[in-house]
Formats: C-alpha cells, sequence, structure tokens
C-alpha cells in the first residue's frame, strides 16, 4: 500500500518534469508509474530528477508507436547514437565504438560479440517496459568497460495485460508475431513472452544476386516470475532464449580476389537470471544474484571453389553477486557490492575449438550518495577488478547534482574506466579461407606461432611491429560529462550536455608481416591515444494536449591524438587533386573513421483522447570517413567518404478502448540507399500491425 | 587547358635547360624542371580469372626518363630504360633486371623539396631471386596502398622514387595516379571501371643530365 503511494508520488514528479513525451493516451494499460524510476544509472531504485548522470528513457509507449521491432530501429532514433554496420549492427555511443558499450537486459549483460560488436538485431522489444541509456563512464557499476555507456533493457511483469497478441507485416515478407501473457496474484507474478521474426531479406544492389540482409528466422522467447516469499523477501527469475537461422550469400574481396559463398548460420543465445532480494529493515537491503549466459554461433559455408568454411563461436558467462543497499543516514546512502564471473570462449578461430579459453574476475564496488542539501548531491564510487589475465585495476568515479532551482539541474560526471584486452585479441588464430587467406593472430601467441610458420618457410616479410608484439595493456579511458537542465515552462525543456573521453593503450589490429604468397598477416598493439568530444542539445515542446515536437543535435569531434601530433611535427603528407603531395594541415584532419560530426534527429508527434496517434521522425547524419585513399593512413578531407544521410520514418495508429490496437507506417519514406556503407538501411518499406490487449476487468 | 600550359612551360623549361646546359658547361645552377607523363599503361588488365583474379598478358612497359619516352620491350636487355613498369610493380635497370647501372630508394617527403640527393642515401638494386627489389613490391612498401575492401590501388602522399638511371645519373619521380585519365576511381565505382582502368601511369619526374645529385 505504501509502496503504491510512493510510486504515484514519483510518478507525479515525473510527469511534472516531463522527461519523456507522456499523454494521457492508454493510461490503464501503461502504469506510468512504474516508468518513473530510473535502476541503471545508480543500480539502485531513483527518480529521474534525482540522478546526478544523464539518462534517456524510452518508454513502451514510445516503443511501439514507432513501429519499432528490434533494438537497433529504436536506437538509431536516440541523440549522438549511431549504428555500425560490420559484424551485425552495433550501436556507437559518443564516438566510442560498439565495445565500449554494455547491452544488459533486466541488469545482466549480454554476450556473444563479433569483433567487438554485438549484433542488437538479436533483440526483440515486444515486451519491453522501457529502455535505459546511460552516457558515460560513470556507469561503471556494471563493469569497468562501460567507457562509453550502458544500455539496459527492463521488462517487468507487475504491469499491464494479462494477454497481448501482436502481428506485423511488411515489405519483403517480413513478418513479426508476438505473444505475451502475465498471471498476477496477490505475491505471484508471471510474465512470457513469445515473438518470431522472419524476413526474406533484401537486395539494394542492383543486378546482384547477393542480398544485404538475406533471410532470417528468429525466434525469442523470455519468461519472467516474480515471486513474494514475504512482506520483506522477493524472489525474481527471468530468462531469455533466442534462436536465429541466418541464410548466407556472402561475396568477400581481398587483395583483388572476389570470393562467392553461400551457407547458413545457427546461432542458438540462452540468458537465465535469479535473484533473492530481501529487506531487513526500512535501511537495509540485501540481493543475491546470479546469471548464467551462452551464446553459441556456428557458420556453415561453401566457397564456389567448393571448399567449405565452418566458422564456430561459443562464449560463456556466469556471475554470482551480492548487493547490499544500506541508508546510513537519512542523507547518506551506500551500496556495497562483491562478485565473481567465470568466462570462457570456445571457437574456431582460436588453435583449437576444442579448448575453452577462460577468464576469471573478481570484482567489488561500493557507491556512497550524499544528499548535501535539497539542492546538492554528490555521489563517489569505486570498482575494483582483479582479472586472472590481467593485473587489478580500480575504476573510479564521482558524479553530482545541483539544483539551482525550479528551472535550472547541473550535473557533473567524471569517471575512469579499462578494458581488458578481449579473448579474440589474446588467442585468435584465424585464417580466411573465404577472403584470400589473410590471418590474424591474437597477441598472446602472434610471435609463437609465425615464428613456427617463419621456420617452415611460409612467412615473406615480417613488419617492424611484429618485433614490438608484447603482452597487451588494458585500456584505460577518462571521461567527462557534464549537463545543465533547463525547464523552460511546463511545455517546454531543454537540455545541454558536453562530454569527453580521453582513451589510451587503444588496441587496434594492425599488419606484422605476409606470407610468401603476399596474403596479409595481423595481430593486435596497444597503439592508439584516442578522444571523442562534443556537445548535445535535446529538447523538447508540447504545442497543445495533442501535438509535440521533440529533437536532438550532437556535435562530434573525434581524433587520435598521436596522429595529430605526427601532423603538428610536419611529418603526414597528403594529395591534391592532381596527385601532388603536399604537407597535410590540422585542419583537413577529420578524425576516426566512421564518426559523423553531425546527427540530428527531430520526431513530431500526434496524440488525440480518441486514441489516434501519427508521427515523423527524421534522422540526418552528415558523412563520414569510411577509406583512407592516399596512404597516408590518416584521415582527412581528401579520403574517401559515406555520404551524409537523411532518413524519414513515419507511423500512425489507434487504440481503441476495448483493446485493439492497428498500426500502419513507413520506414526510409525517402528511399535513400546507400548499398556499401549501410547495409541495413533497405530501401522504402511498409508495414502494417495489428495488436490485442485483453483488458483487465477491474475497472 | 591550364594543365596542358604548364607541361607546355614545363617541356620549354627543359629545353632551355638542355640547350643552356650544351651551350655552357659552366653553368651548374640549372633548374631542373618536372615534367609529367600521363596514363603509361602497364601490363593492363585483360579480363578477369574464374579465381578472381585480374587477368593481364604479363608485359612490362619500359621507359626512358632521360628521352621521356617508352622503350621497345626488345631493348629490355640494354642500358635505353631507366625504370620498367608492370601493374603496381617498379623495377630499375640494374641486378636481374638489366645491364644498367640502375638502382633507387624510397625517400619519404615532398617532392619539390627534394633539392639534392642526401650523401648517405642508399641505392639499392633489384634481385628477382631474392625477391628483394630497390622499389619494394607490396602495398605499404614503397609507393602504394591496396585497399581489399574496395580493391583500389592509392599512391602514398609523400613518397618519391629516387632513381639512378641506366647511364648512372639521377632523376626523381612522385607517383600521381594509377588509374586511366589521372582521375582516382571512387570507392563506388563498377567492377568494370576498377579492372580496366588500372595500371595506367600518372607520373611527374624531374632528371637531373649533369650527373650531379642536385635537382
Amino acid at each position: 500500500m505504501k509502496k503504491t503511494s510512493y510510486f504515484i508520488f514519483l510518478w507525479v514528479l515525473l510527469h511534472s518534469a516531463n522527461l519523456s513525451a507522456q499523454s494521457p493516451f492508454v493510461k490503464d494499460t501503461l502504469d506510468a508509474s512504474g516508468d518513473s524510476v530510473v535502476v541503471t544509472a545508480t543500480r539502485t531504485e531513483r527518480k529521474l530528477s534525482n540522478l546526478t548522470v544523464p539518462v534517456t528513457i524510452i518508454n513502451a509507449k514510445t516503443i511501439q508507436q514507432n513501429g519499432s521491432l528490434r533494438l537497433t530501429d529504436i536506437l538509431k532514433e536516440q541523440t549522438g547514437l549511431n549504428l555500425t554496420s560490420g559484424f551485425g549492427a552495433g550501436i556507437q555511443l559518443q564516438g566510442l565504438n560498439p565495445d565500449y558499450t554494455i547491452i544488459l537486459i533486466n541488469g545482466e549483460p549480454l554476450v556473444g560479440r563479433t569483433a567487438g560488436v554485438l549484433d542488437l538485431n538479436r533483440i526483440a522489444l515486444g515486451n519491453i517496459k522501457k529502455i535505459e541509456i546511460v552516457k558515460g563512464p560513470s556507469s561503471s557499476l556494471y563493469g569497468s568497460e562501460a567507457m562509453a555507456g550502458v544500455i539496459n533493457i527492463i521488462t517487468d511483469a507487475t504491469m499491464g495485460a494479462p494477454l497481448t497478441v501482436g502481428l506485423r507485416y511488411g515489405t519483403y515478407n517480413t513478418v513479426d508475431a508476438n505473444l505475451e501473457t502475465k498471471l498476477q496474484t496477490k505475491n505471484f507474478q508471471y510474465q512470457g513472452f513469445i515473438n518470431s521474426y522472419n524476413t526474406d531479406g533484401y537486395s539494394i544492389r542492383p543486378n546482384s544476386n547477393s542480398r544485404v540482409t538475406t533471410p532470417i528466422d528468429r525466434y525469442s522467447t523470455t519468461q519472467q516470475i516474480k515471486w513474494d516469499l514475504s512482506s520483506k523477501t522477493n524472489f525474481v527469475l527471468n530468462t531469455r532464449y533466442t534462436n536465429e537461422q541466418i541464410q548466407n550469400e556472402i561475396a568477400v574481396a581481398n587483395n583483388g580476389v572476389t570470393i562467392y559463398s553461400i551457407g547458413k548460420e545457427d546461432i542458438n543465445d540462452l540468458n537465465a537470471s535469479a535473484s533473492l532480494n530481501h529487506r531487513f529493515s526500512k535501511n537495509l537491503k540485501t540481493s543475491l544474484r546470479t546469471y548464467t549466459t551462452t551464446y553459441d554461433a556456428v557458420q556453415n559455408l561453401l566457397t564456389i571453389n567448393g571448399l567449405p568454411y565452418r566458422d564456430v563461436l561459443n562464449h560463456n558467462f556466469k556471475r554470482i553477486e551480492n548487493q547490499t543497499d544500506w541508508d546510513l543516514h537519512k542523507n547518506v546512502q551506500a551500496v556495497f557490492g562483491i562478485g565473481k564471473v567465470w568466462e570462457g570462449v570456445k571457437s574456431s578461430r582460436y588453435d583449437s575449438e576444442k579448448i575453452r579459453k577462460q577468464n576469471d574476475i573478481q570484482y567489488a564496488f561500493t557507491q556512497w550518495e550524499w544528499k548535501a542539501s535539497e539542492k546538492f548531491t554528490l555521489i563517489g564510487g569505486v570498482r575494483f577488478d582483479q582479472n586472472t589475465q590481467f593485473a587489478s585495476a580500480y575504476s573510479p568515479k564521482l558524479s553530482m547534482l545541483y539544483k539551482l532551482n525550479p528551472k535550472h539541474q547541473f550535473r557533473l560526471s567524471i569517471g575512469q574506466g579499462f578494458k581488458a584486452p578481449d579473448f579474440r585479441q589474446l588467442f585468435l588464430d584465424f585464417t580466411n579461407a573465404a577472403a584470400g587467406s589473410y590471418s590474424v593472430f591474437g597477441s598472446a601467441q602472434a610471435q609463437q606461432v609465425i615464428a613456427k610458420l617463419d621456420a617452415l618457410g611460409q612467412i615473406g616479410i615480417l613488419f617492424p611491429n611484429y618485433y614490438s608484439l608484447k603482452a597487451l595493456k588494458p585500456e584505460y579511458s577518462n571521461g567527462m560529462h557534464f549537463t545543465w537542465d533547463w525547464k523552460i515552462n511546463t511545455s517546454s525543456n531543454v537540455s545541454l550536455q558536453l562530454f569527453r573521453n580521453d582513451i589510451k593503450n587503444l588496441i587496434e589490429s594492425q599488419q606484422v608481416g605476409t606470407y610468401i604468397s603476399g596474403a596479409q598477416i595481423f595481430s593486435y598493439l596497444n597503439i592508439g591515444r584516442a578522444f571523442t568530444t562534443g556537445f548535445e542539445v535535446e529538447g523538447q515542446h508540447r504545442f497543445n494536449s495533442n501535438w509535440s515536437l521533440n529533437g536532438g543535435y550532437q556535435y562530434l569531434r573525434t581524433g587520435d591524438k598521436d596522429q595529430i601530433a605526427a601532423i603538428k611535427s610536419g611529418t603526414v603528407y597528403t594529395k591534391n587533386s592532381q596527385g601532388y603531395s603536399r604537407l597535410m594541415k590540422l585542419n583537413e584532419y577529420v578524425g576516426l573513421p566512421n564518426t559523423s560530426t553531425h546527427k540530428l534527429q527531430v520526431k513530431l508527434n500526434y496524440n488525440s483522447s480518441k486514441g489516434y496517434y501519427f508521427n515523423l521522425r527524421a534522422i540526418y547524419r552528415s558523412k563520414w570517413a569510411v577509406n583512407n585513399n592516399n596512404g597516408n593512413e590518416v584521415f582527412d578531407n581528401g579520403d574517401v567518404f559515406a555520404d551524409g544521410y537523411v532518413a524519414v520514418n513515419s507511423a500512425a495508429g489507434k487504440a481503441f478502448k476495448n483493446g485493439l490496437g492497428i498500426q500502419v507506417g513507413i520506414d526510409n519514406i525517402s528511399n535513400y540507399i546507400d548499398a556499401t556503407n549501410l547495409p541495413n538501411l533497405p530501401g522504402r518499406t511498409f508495414y502494417t500491425s495489428i495488436k490485442y490487449q485483453l483488458q483487465k476487468n477491474n475497472k | 587547358m591550364k594543365k596542358n600550359l604548364t607541361k607546355i612551360a614545363m617541356g620549354l623549361g627543359l629545353c632551355i635547360a638542355l640547350v643552356a646546359c650544351s651551350k655552357d658547361e659552366e653553368t651548374i645552377v640549372v633548374p631542373v624542371s618536372a615534367v609529367t607523363v600521363k596514363d603509361l599503361a602497364a601490363d593492363t588488365v585483360t579480363g578477369l580469372g574464374v579465381d578472381g583474379r585480374p587477368q593481364s598478358a604479363g608485359t612490362t612497359t619500359y621507359y626512358s626518363l632521360v628521352d621521356n619516352k617508352v622503350i621497345a620491350s626488345t631493348d629490355a636487355a640494354s642500358t635505353k630504360w631507366d625504370i620498367a613498369f608492370s601493374s603496381t610493380k617498379i623495377l630499375v635497370n640494374s641486378g636481374t633486371s638489366g645491364p644498367g647501372l640502375g638502382g633507387a630508394f624510397v625517400y619519404v617527403g615532398l617532392f619539390d623539396a627534394l633539392k639534392s640527393i642526401p650523401a648517405d642515401s642508399n641505392f639499392a638494386t633489384d634481385n628477382a631471386n631474392a625477391a628483394s627489389f630497390a622499389i619494394p613490391f607490396g602495398s605499404g612498401k614503397a609507393w602504394y596502398t591496396y585497399d581489399g575492401l574496395t580493391t583500389l590501388v592509392s599512391p602514398i602522399a609523400g613518397r618519391v622514387l629516387v632513381i639512378r638511371t641506366a647511364t648512372g645519373k639521377f632523376a626523381k619521380i612522385e607517383i600521381l595516379n594509377y588509374y586511366k585519365g589521372g582521375v582516382t576511381l571512387p570507392a563506388t565505382a563498377s567492377v568494370n571501371d576498377k579492372l580496366f582502368k588500372q595500371r595506367y601511369y600518372t607520373f611527374r619526374y624531374a632528371y637531373q643530365p649533369n650527373g650531379s645529385k642536385t635537382f
């Protein structure tokens, strides 16, 4: 009873803050009170307006009204987030690569990354209650490698209709079907969800049989149980299983050779977590969490020459953790955590696919929150990781919130993180027969393997950096974020965010030599020092009870500090249009590849009291460097860029009182296509969907 | 138009220089002008093989820097040529490539800034038996990089090939382009363009006929 009033209180507060677009539509099924609490930022429940770090919340209604099916669909429409397209669809957050963002489902990490990228198309959104995006390194509560941020996908059994069914049909025979059931008794809650997604895939290269997205069948099911053992103790169980079957028609070009292969990829992804939560008193609660996940991917290809190619990746991750929240004083709250991770990978890309490479991590973290006054809150925290493969490291963070007055709030967060070399960077032993027989060797054994090949007379040339191969050091980062929130009036607000991230010891793959045949040999070295910096402006305005507009813009600068130093010292050259070399100027430097200086997105929203809704969303991304074409290894104005583009998406629908909902939508209205650089963006697609929610009869 | 004028001016400059040279041996300060050679075909592609590799006849184009002209391959075993091209490979008239006094090294810097060849420079010669060439073969080694994804060859900025000619005199070369018409192909160019417009060298060079190491 007390809890309910607390939630209502929070809801009122949040609603007045109006940080996520709200409207009275489907008030009965969308229990907005649940949306008001953020768990990701501090790892304990907090009101959005009391957080010391910037958090974006995407709620279920936004996901549904946008017609988003997969996690990629909704993330690409967020300020400061860009999709990357190598090795599945990853997310680039504030200019940092996908491996610096941790993806969580109900607080537990997903594994199974290829080249550091977690394919976000794996995640169906049908049963999502909300998505929380925490930007900046202060998120190190979840793991030191969350240097860019944390994206937490939250499902919740405690709200919503007892039965929901949904069906959607779209271009390329894309069929998405959902079934969600909820069962609630006084102290037991269950949510079950099944999603099936099938598509024929699409070909956006004219006169080509090579489809950009090939036929895919994905099945996904999640189950959640919440069981109140007593008024003070509850138990939560989450399971998730995803199976993907992807038909492959691959053309790989390397060293002037294009090799075509056909085959199939079979991916199984299983996650299970259980937590036991107990509240000893008003001031003290603890939870014991266990989590296990396995990602298993098998790719079987046959090249056009009849050469079989098999790729296996089996990644498992087990974790046990205890977290205790203790309110020492009415203004001081402390969080203590301790845990252990067992992580292992078996892969055909390592020396033997039968031997599991293992890494164990023991860790502890603590966080102290001090509410110094009504206006000022300070949070300090530190995480300690003891890694069996590497040295131990601390990741400290500090963040603060200052509420100048009801209209202005300032937040500042500073943090440090580190990312240990991953399994592939250490153990990869991979020769790609499907692409010109180049090899990549992990740093742990590169010299040994290459020396052996050399003794067999297979090595052509060894580059100077071969001799500097040594044990990889972790990458270290420092990040700083400053946010100013300005609530202009009840219908408008705007926020400004400044950010800066510095990374040293960047691990990059580099060519270290060649075979006699000329095929390249790569390994990993700590070479770079990079930074990303910029600002974001987000705002929203409500014109009246029906119409609202929101948008965000990100300005981003990135760079490699060593390259900048080389340009300044006058040792970097570029070419003019006639091919004459000249010294490169610093203002010609464009920074890291795949990063765009500008990103803008605008969304116009209509919601009527009768349940009609309409939205029009435009996303602009400015050009980004993709290839170096003057051999200076530095990206400058003269290099190859992907063109900037605008994608416009729109959806409209109606939610009927009886629980029926219909929707039609068009994605990429202007039919923008760039097969080379945006393989994940099909041309114009249409869809229509129908949804039915069985209404609770307690009204 | 402008390019042609420059070329004519350059050519004129070279002529005057040569004339000046022959007229008065005492003149030491001879400004050596650069000449640009366009679209020199070097074993151009005839088709795509079943293995996915470009096919060609395997020819070599021999060039005289002294006379600024192509030398017939029948003169391959003579000192008439100074430098030879075959796809991305560049040979000098030395060692296993020819009977000349040739040699070369790769200088990192700007073409115009290279006013005199450093005294301690080491001119290498070609030795096919040891797979060692004065101008090393391969991406990133000497004058170009090859991008496996776009399948394009790009000359590296800030690389000058310093050449000792077949008769022991000196020249410097900058490769400007590898594609027909001296136009860099975009990454999105058609497979046919990438295949058939490659192996056309555009380069500029300066030759010092007086035997000194200054340009």
